[in-house]
């Protein structure tokens, strides 16, 4: 019972969904979603805010009586979460609010810094790894350099034909082998989705079968 | 050691500090250059110009992401929303993260700044922060107001005059999402394959080869890459949405020979622009505009080559007050300034240029010491 049940959830949910993809019917297209399916979705959600709160909380609490590595910046994270919590409420995220302030002046520069290191990573990377030790990694090195090249004003001054063999790169070798991943992607999520809609997969109901 | 091996063996410090100089300057001290417009670039910005003054049209825009990758996805928002709200087209914004959601009050007050007569409700609407991407999608299908409720402000969305004439993606025909990682999925898969959507995106650099398969297929009507489509976007916007004159009192349509045309450097200089010259026939057509300030221009005016110039920086305040607001402002307009806000990608691919150029002098320079100590390495092997 405590497997049939789930199981037989799982199949006619699934199945219900792949109606709705392929048979343009009123009932499903239009009752099942509006009448139906997002009322519970739009009820779920919230929570899932209250789950992922409780989460964070009860980890970084036990982190800071448990003294674990690095507890003192479980403070932070708790105190981040109070003080939006309490700007957000208190007086919403328009224009002029705290929230929005903390926004620009905080979360925007700290998180462009993070993302920004990227550049600095990648010039070094580039210097002391980027070698044309095998043909492969040499077509790769080209392929980059003019593409790199391609991007930017500057290229178009070294050579106006850069950005059309770019184009080509992207177009041809890159889509070749981007298309690739795409259609193996696909044919997995097919062909799992068709074993957990038959009942052959059943490891998500848990049990180690 | 010899010079090869001590360029093998460099302290990445140094690279740090080159790269944060080859940045940091051209930021601080911003030049002129141009970005070549592509054609993702181009589809994008002429699907969303022929929504212009058309009651029945409207775009979304959907802000997937967070902070970090706003250098990069910002200025595209910033100029898409200066295109809507230059061109009179309804846009609508909405996020599915919630840390996207005062990304978009950010835009939107920005750029709004420059347009007051732009309204909450009547021009734009911001749906704001909502769950559940693929619900969302589905039932904006059959109808947004339904699908959505409440805007971000808790009005009742089928109340706002906006969403007349509004009713799904039949009249809310594209959808741009801007987003670090891979963007447009959800519209492509839900939207565009279930109800013919128009969907298109803007990503980040390193993104952009994962969107290429989507593009090439037609699923995406267009996309713009990184700081360098946002720079494109900028500049269409420049040359044509924000361009005014006698012809085309509310900026001008798309041109392919326009773009080529050397006349319109002077409308994309992203260093301050100071002097608004006429030839002597727009001076008299300026004149005839304003007869009552006629006195002070041609008191402040200056001659340049056989042209008419005023220096809007040398302009004392009584005179500008003489002037009036009207005045005054035709003869900023006139000076082809852009504004900060609106070249932020632009200056940013300047600094790019010269860190790409750097990476390239890094890699070249790299791999010299590799061969040069390899040769080395098999010789002393050899003996």
């Amino acid at each position: 019972m405590k497997k049939n049940i789930p199981l037989a959830i799982v199949i006619i949910g699934g199945f219900i969904w792949v109606l709705w993809a392929f048979v343009p019917h009123k009932i499903l297209s239009e009752d099942f979603i509006n009448k139906f399916y997002l009322p519970w979705i739009y009820v779920q959600a919230p929570f899932g805010v209250i789950l992922g709160v409780m989460s964070l909380v009860m980890m970084h609490t036990a982190k800071i009586q448990r003294k674990a590595p690095k507890w003192q910046y479980s403070f932070f994270t708790l105190g981040g979460l109070l003080i939006t919590c309490i700007a957000g409420f208190g007086w919403g995220t328009q224009n002029g609010t705290p929230m929005l302030w903390m926004f620009t002046n905080m979360q925007m520069p700290m998180s462009s810094t993070m993302f920004a290191l990227l550049a600095f990573y990648i010039a070094s990377a580039a210097y002391k790894a980027f070698r044309a030790r095998s043909p492969e990694a040499t077509v790769l090195l080209i392929a980059a350099l003019v593409v790199m090249l391609a991007q930017v004003p500057l290229g178009l001054k070294i050579s106006r034909h850069l950005p059309d063999i770019s184009q080509w790169i992207l177009d041809v070798p890159n889509n070749a082998a981007k298309r690739g991943i795409l259609l193996g992607i696909g044919l997995g999520s097919v062909a799992t989705s068709l074993k957990i809609l038959l009942g052959i997969e059943r490891s998500y109901l848990g049990g180690g079968e | 050691m010899n010079f090869f091996e001590r360029l093998q063996a460099l302290d990445r410090r140094w690279i740090y500090i080159v790269v944060a100089l080859a940045i940091i300057i051209p930021l601080m001290v911003p030049y002129n250059s141009d970005v070549v417009t592509t054609p993702p670039t181009e589809n994008l910005y002429q699907l969303i110009d022929s929504y212009s003054d058309r009651p029945d049209r409207a775009i979304l825009i959907s802000f997937y992401h967070d902070a970090a990758t706003m250098p990069e996805l910002y200025p595209m928002e910033i100029a898409i929303l200066r295109h809507c709200f230059e061109r009179k087209i309804k846009v609508f914004t909405m996020t599915f993260i919630a840390a996207g959601a005062p990304i978009i009050d950010y835009a939107i007050n920005t750029v709004k700044e420059e347009y007051p007569e732009i309204q909450s409700g009547v021009d734009y609407c911001n749906f704001g922060y909502k769950i559940m991407p693929m619900i969302t999608a589905l039932g904006m299908g059959d109808n947004i107001a339904t699908a959505i409720d409440t805007d971000a402000e808790g009005r009742k969305l089928a109340n706002l005059p906006i969403m007349q004439g509004i009713v799904n993606y039949n009249e809310m025909n594209l959808i741009i999402e801007t987003s670090g990682s891979v963007a447009g999925g959800t519209w492509i898969t839900y939207a565009r394959s279930k109800f013919g959507a128009n969907v298109a995106v803007g990503v980040t650099a390193v993104m952009a080869a994962d969107e290429y398969p989507f593009l090439q297929s037609g699923q995406l009507i267009g996309m713009l890459t990184g700081l360098k489509g946002a720079a494109e976007y900028e500049k269409l916007v420049d040359v044509f949405a924000a361009y005014r004159d006698d012809y085309f009192p509310k900026g001008r349509p798309f041109s392919k020979e326009i773009l080529r045309d050397k006349s319109i450097n002077k409308l994309i200089n992203i260093t301050t622009q100071t002097q608004a010259v006429f030839s002597p026939q727009e001076y008299q057509s300026f004149l005839s505009k304003y007869p009552e300030q006629k006195a002070i221009l041609d008191k402040i005016k200056t001659d340049q080559d056989g042209k008419v110039a005023f220096d809007v920086t040398k302009i004392s305040a009584q005179a500008q007050k003489d002037l009036g607001d009207k005045v005054w402002n035709a003869l900023n307009k006139k000076t082809y300034n852009i504004l900060y806000k609106f070249k932020t990608a632009r200056i940013g691919m300047n600094a790019q240029s010269i860190a790409h150029i750097m990476i390239f002098a890094f890699i070249l320079i790299g791999n010299i010491g590799y061969f040069v100590t390899r040769a080395k390495d098999k010789k002393a092997a050899g003996r």
